[in-house]
């Protein structure tokens, strides 16, 4: 718990214009709440799509995707698109199982936001 | 390996032991069953990448009874035989068993989560299932060194 941060946006690079939300540590049952709240205030500012960086996460369960699959839901309704960064492989294998992996825009890294093409 | 079985009687690739648990419906308590799962994966020789699926498999055993609260215990009954780890989570009752308390929001979500949950434990285990004992909730799953998915 004490390892989850946060960032509500990043202009470093063009595509991180995109309300950013950095989050490290284990995503799972406590941490569901707190990343809804999170992401929720990131389509405060009324953007339709969003990045949650997952480079510094460690863990994720099946609550934790249940909240970014109601943001993915969220930002489609918007015509919006979620991108997830993602290295850990224990992440990208829950992703795959689940099938999301081809929902949200997975990344390898920040950098091919810029462009949007997926190096996977 | 000898050093094992004369402190434990057992040794880790073979033989069998019992671990018990209980903890009350706090959130963050949830760890310490990932942390016993890994703990027992290693003992029954499992490797890194089997480990990993086995501490979220029993993540999602304990987050498969939906909304709990401190006035619910999950009971977990860790017990590897050889090669084979086998987990049993009990729910005991609570007076809040309906999910009273939460938003709709929350329960949404929480059916989304069980479906998902449903799709790991298929993948991530070799058999799963559920079942009602004595009036409470058991969740439980068998992983076997080696074998994935039955």
């Amino acid at each position: 718990m004490d390892q989850r941060t946060s960032s509500p946006s990043t202009p470093a690079s063009p595509g991180l214009s995109l309300p950013t939300l950095e989050v490290a540590g284990e995503l799972d049952l406590a941490a569901a709440p707190w990343l809804r709240d999170q992401i929720d205030a990131l389509f405060v500012g009324g953007a339709d799509s969003i990045v949650v960086d997952l480079s510094d996460a460690t863990f994720l369960d099946s609550t934790a995707l249940g909240v970014l699959v109601s943001a993915l839901n969220r930002s489609r309704e918007l015509g919006g698109r979620v991108h997830l960064i993602v290295r850990e492989p224990q992440i990208l294998r829950v992703l795959s199982i689940t099938g999301l992996d081809d929902q949200f825009d997975v990344h390898k890294d920040r950098s091919t936001l810029d462009t949007g093409k997926d190096p996977r | 390996m000898a050093r094992e079985e004369i402190t434990h009687g057992i040794t880790r690739a073979s033989g069998r032991e019992v671990i018990e648990m209980s903890i009350p419906g706090s959130v963050d308590l949830v760890v310490l069953a990932r942390f016993t799962a890994a703990t027992i994966g290693v003992r029954a020789d499992f490797d890194l990448d089997e480990i990993d699926d086995l501490r979220l498999a029993v993540d999602e055993l304990s987050v498969s009874f939906g909304p709990v609260d401190l006035e619910t215990r999950l009971r977990y009954e860790f017990q590897r035989d050889g090669d084979t780890v086998h987990v049993r989570c009990t729910r005991e009752p609570s007076a809040d068993d309906g999910g009273a308390g939460h938003s709709e929001r929350d329960i949404a979500e929480w059916q989304q989560a069980r479906e998902l949950s449903a799709q790991l434990l298929d993948e991530l285990v070799t058999a799963h299932g559920r079942e009602i004992a004595n009036g409470r909730s058991i969740a439980w799953l068998m992983k076997q060194r080696g074998r994935a998915a039955g």
